[in-house]
């Protein structure tokens, strides 16, 4: 979607607006002792991260989540996004796309530099590029996000002409991302191994010291002058430093926020959650939904017993997961009936194809052939039992979910499937994953596009990457689908690409290959002490340029 | 005169070789043991699902492109038979290399060598706790009367039986959460220190205790008891002198092994107290297949226990004379 300045200075007006409200919410949340603070510079804050330590600081090696948090405060990009999903101006000022879509011009703010001197200028954008394509450089999310480019071309100081294979309506959002962060020439010249430990961008703080499995220190950048669209004030960060601890017990976690050791942690539990946000607590929460697909289960329609769609309808019509996600989330999340987050733009939602009715499963059990039952009550065909396989990553699905996974095997049972719940490492996940040993699983998607419908649902991508990773693990492949998927990331026309996809999630409704549950929400808890923190909207990355602490 | 002088130097010639094939013998095993840590660990690696080159590129479920893949293959020898692999990595090893780790790009060596101290640290102050709560519990719960006898052996039960996890999360919500006492994640300071070092010391102290107020028991009825008694010798000087010696044997054999006991509790603890170690280091280096570290960190452990046992086998004969006379 080309950026035309007008439109662009009243988005800004209306996210100032938003974030102020935002911020005098959360005010009002905190409690009375609360009065409308002036921010105070200097002090230390310590965030306590669950998500792991990076093995390299930078996001263009490997890019996931964990190098995604601790490296927006450092490295910028290209573009933001806000609330609505909108593109919104950081280190470039527009990005406006070529008649035929097959380059785009993004134009660049002029006068700002990396920590190390270097001009943040359209040679550096090429170089950025080029780093993150090179296969030297191991990157997985960047190349995959840079799919279509096949070159940066300078065409002056502050223009930079990304060059298309073929229209990609994705690109900014793409660019968005901190796993494309632009990062110094200088600093990328020194080698995989010096960058690993300190990149060097152009945000508010710089990688100042890494001590492995402690902390990761961040220190406020003096010269700072590239907030993104969106910020409450210009000019340095409050915060000196920043102390990035890893943490990975969560109860440990919220017992270190609660003691005063941290002052902000992610990954709450539910339980944590609410507990944050009674009154007289002195924390508070911020929440966000991470953006791409929501929490769902895919139901691998390649192999049986799902290859059959009587029996994926008839799963989907007795898994009851609502009262399971009223007890176990205590109200912290909300079912969704969306196969994309509520954050991303273009969901649909079609609540009718998931009603929960035993009477019909247990019909089109019966008229698919699964007419017998055993000595255990499980249904069988041919003597053989329908059993439905269910690996579960135990670093991707939380205690909470994995008991609400419990409550599906028990709910489904009373039908008759036998649903078998593998607890697995990642590694091994991902094994099972890769050669489709599994009926059953619940994949976890970032993405900040709606494009992530095609990565997981395009027929393509069932042909496993290199690595042995296939995105479609539901094993999808209607031509239509296809069709429509494709062309909505070629379209930079908004309402064709609402019905477009809209389209291609009314099929995968209709067909049963997927079971929304909730949105995949970022928690965030803070101490009372910690004012002015936000969400980037683009991965819901806790942002620090506008944070100050009271003491 | 001078055949007893001759027979005295026979004698020690003879002592010094077979002590020189005990020693021979004791490195032996040694290197038997660590040969075998490093190929099970090794193997092991290899027959679970997980795919390694995908360690050196971002981690499990990485995009990795065709060409990076094939990058990592080739320069890890990846793409080479499984014994050619294990063959090329023993030849390393035996050369003092430990090689450098796939998903941490350094060498193995530094890595441990900054980890090491703290799981270190850990486990001698984990293990003097243990034996001081140990030796406190079975000196006191057999001063006689049934029930203390009774509420020190249900103590130790208890303690015995109590799984790290669950103790350190209890401890945590005690006398962090609720009392505010302790931090829940630790430091070197000596406050950081207190939790993770019970956590690990109150179920040593429950074994140790066990089989320490056991040999106790059995020394108290001992004639040498009974002598001392008839010397005159107090209580006091029964006890600590003669009994607690005794009494401390078992729990000396039982030292060395505690010491791999205590490194394995180190992986739960240092993971929820959120301390960098070598448990952690190993936890994570297993979740994702970096098999140079996995095996380094074993080997580490490895030389530890063998140290170990070999340390508690010389303390042993200082504390039980019987044991020097009788071998040497």
């Amino acid at each position: 979607m080309p950026l035309r300045h007008r439109s662009l200075a009243l988005s800004l007006a209306g996210l100032a607006t938003a974030s102020a409200l935002l911020l005098a919410g959360c005010s009002a949340d905190a409690g009375p002792s609360d009065t409308p603070a002036t921010p105070v510079a200097g002090g230390t804050l310590t965030y306590a991260t669950g998500f792991g330590e990076p093995t390299c600081l930078d996001p263009h090696v490997g890019g996931n989540m964990p190098q995604a948090l601790v490296g927006t405060n450092v490295l910028e990009s290209l573009f933001s996004q806000d609330e609505t999903g909108a593109i919104v101006p950081w280190l470039a000022e527009s990005g406006v796309a070529a008649e035929d879509g097959l380059s785009w011009d993004v134009t660049l703010r002029d006068g700002i530099a990396f920590t190390d001197g270097t001009p943040m200028d359209a040679a550096a954008v090429a170089a950025n590029v080029a780093h993150m394509k090179d296969p030297e450089t191991a990157s997985s999310t960047a190349i995959l996000a840079l799919g279509k480019v096949s070159s940066v071309e300078v065409v002056s100081p502050t223009v930079a002409r990304f060059v298309l294979s073929e229209p990609d309506s994705a690109l900014l959002e793409s660019l968005a991302q901190t796993w494309l962060a632009m990062e110094s020439p200088a600093g990328l010249e020194r080698g995989m191994g010096a960058n690993c430990e300190a990149p060097i961008g152009t945000g508010p703080f710089v990688f100042s010291e890494w001590v492995k499995q402690d902390h990761v220190t961040l220190t406020r950048n003096d010269d700072w002058t590239s907030a993104p669209a969106g910020a409450t004030h210009e000019g340095p960060a409050y915060l000196d430093t920043i102390e990035w601890r890893f943490i990975p017990d969560p109860a440990t976690r919220f017992a270190a926020l609660q003691s005063g050791e941290v002052d902000v942690i992610d990954e709450m539990q539910p339980d944590n959650v609410v507990a944050a946000t009674a009154d007289g607590s002195g924390l508070d929460v911020l929440t966000g939904a991470l953006p791409g697909a929501s929490i769902r289960l895919e139901l691998n329609s390649g192999y049986a017993p799902f290859d059959d769609e009587s029996v994926r309808k008839a799963f989907i019509a007795a898994a009851d997961v609502n009262p399971g996600i009223q007890s176990l989330f205590f109200g912290t999340v909300e079912r969704s009936y969306s196969v994309l987050s509520s954050s991303t733009p273009f969901g649909a939602s079609f609540e009718d194809d998931y009603a929960i009715d035993a009477d019909r499963a247990n019909q089109l059990l019966d008229e698919a052939g699964w007419t017998s039952r055993d000595s255990e009550g499980y249904r069988t065909k041919d003597g053989e039992r329908l059993t439905v396989d269910f690996p579960v990553s135990t670093n991707q699905s939380i205690p909470a979910e994995v008991s609400l996974f419990e409550q599906i095997q028990a709910t489904t049972k009373a039908v008759g499937f036998d649903v078998e719940l593998h607890p697995m490492d990642l590694s091994s996940w991902y094994a099972a994953l890769g050669s489709w040993d599994f009926d059953l699983t619940s994949a976890i998607y970032t993405k900040n596009s709606p494009d992530v419908l095609r990565i997981l649902y395009d027929s393509e991508n069932i042909i496993p990457a290199p690595s042995g990773y296939h995105p479609n693990n539901a094993h999808v492949s209607i031509p239509e689908l296809d069709d429509a998927v494709t062309a909505a990331g070629q379209t930079t026309d908004p309402d064709e690409r609402a019905a477009l996809y809209e389209k291609a999630q009314q099929l995968l409704a209709d067909g049963a290959y997927v079971l929304p549950l909730y949105d995949h929400l970022q928690k965030i808890g803070y101490g009372d002490r910690v004012q002015g923190l936000s969400l980037l909207p683009t991965l819901q990355i806790p942002y620090f340029g506008d944070t100050w602490v009271s003491e | 005169m001078r055949g007893g002088a001759l027979r005295g130097g026979a004698l020690r010639g003879g002592a010094l070789r077979v002590g020189a094939l005990r020693v021979a013998a004791a490195l032996g095993g040694a290197v038997f043991v660590l040969w075998a840590a490093a190929t099970l660990t090794f193997f092991g690696l290899r027959l679970i699902p997980g795919d390694p080159a995908q360690a050196v590129l971002g981690g499990p479920g990485s995009q990795a492109s065709a060409e990076a893949l094939a990058a990592v293959r080739t320069e890890y020898g990846f793409d080479q038979p499984i014994w050619v692999q294990y063959l090329r990595y023993l030849g390393r090893l035996v050369s003092g290399d430990l090689g450098s780790s796939y998903s941490q790009r350094q060498s193995v060596a530094s890595i441990i060598g900054s980890q090491i101290g703290g799981t270190l640290l850990l486990a001698v102050l984990a293990l003097t706790v243990a034996w001081l709560l140990a030796l406190g519990l079975a000196v006191w719960s057999t001063r006689g009367g049934r029930v203390a006898a009774a509420v020190g052996s249900g103590l130790e039960i208890v303690a015995a039986a109590v799984p790290h996890f669950w103790l350190a999360t209890v401890l945590v919500l005690v006398f962090s959460t609720t009392l505010r006492w302790f931090p829940a994640v630790s430091t070197d300071a000596p406050a950081g220190l207190v939790l993770p070092v019970l956590t690990l010391a109150l179920p040593l102290a429950g074994f140790l205790g066990q089989v320490m107020r056991e040999s106790v028991l059995d020394a108290l009825e001992a004639p040498f008891v009974l002598s001392a008694r008839a010397r005159g010798e107090g209580e006091a000087g029964v006890r600590w002198r003669h009994v607690l010696r005794h009494g401390a044997l078992p729990g000396i054999a039982l030292s060395g092994w505690a010491f791999g006991w205590l490194i394995s509790g180190a992986v739960v603890v240092e993971t929820i107290f959120a301390r960098p170690g070598l448990g952690r280091t190993l936890l994570n280096a297993v979740q994702l297949r970096d098999v140079p570290l996995v095996i380094g960190v074993v080997l580490v452990v490895a030389v530890g226990y063998v140290a170990m046992t070999l340390l508690t086998d010389v303390v042993s004969r200082i504390a039980d004379p019987r044991l020097a006379g009788v071998r040497a």
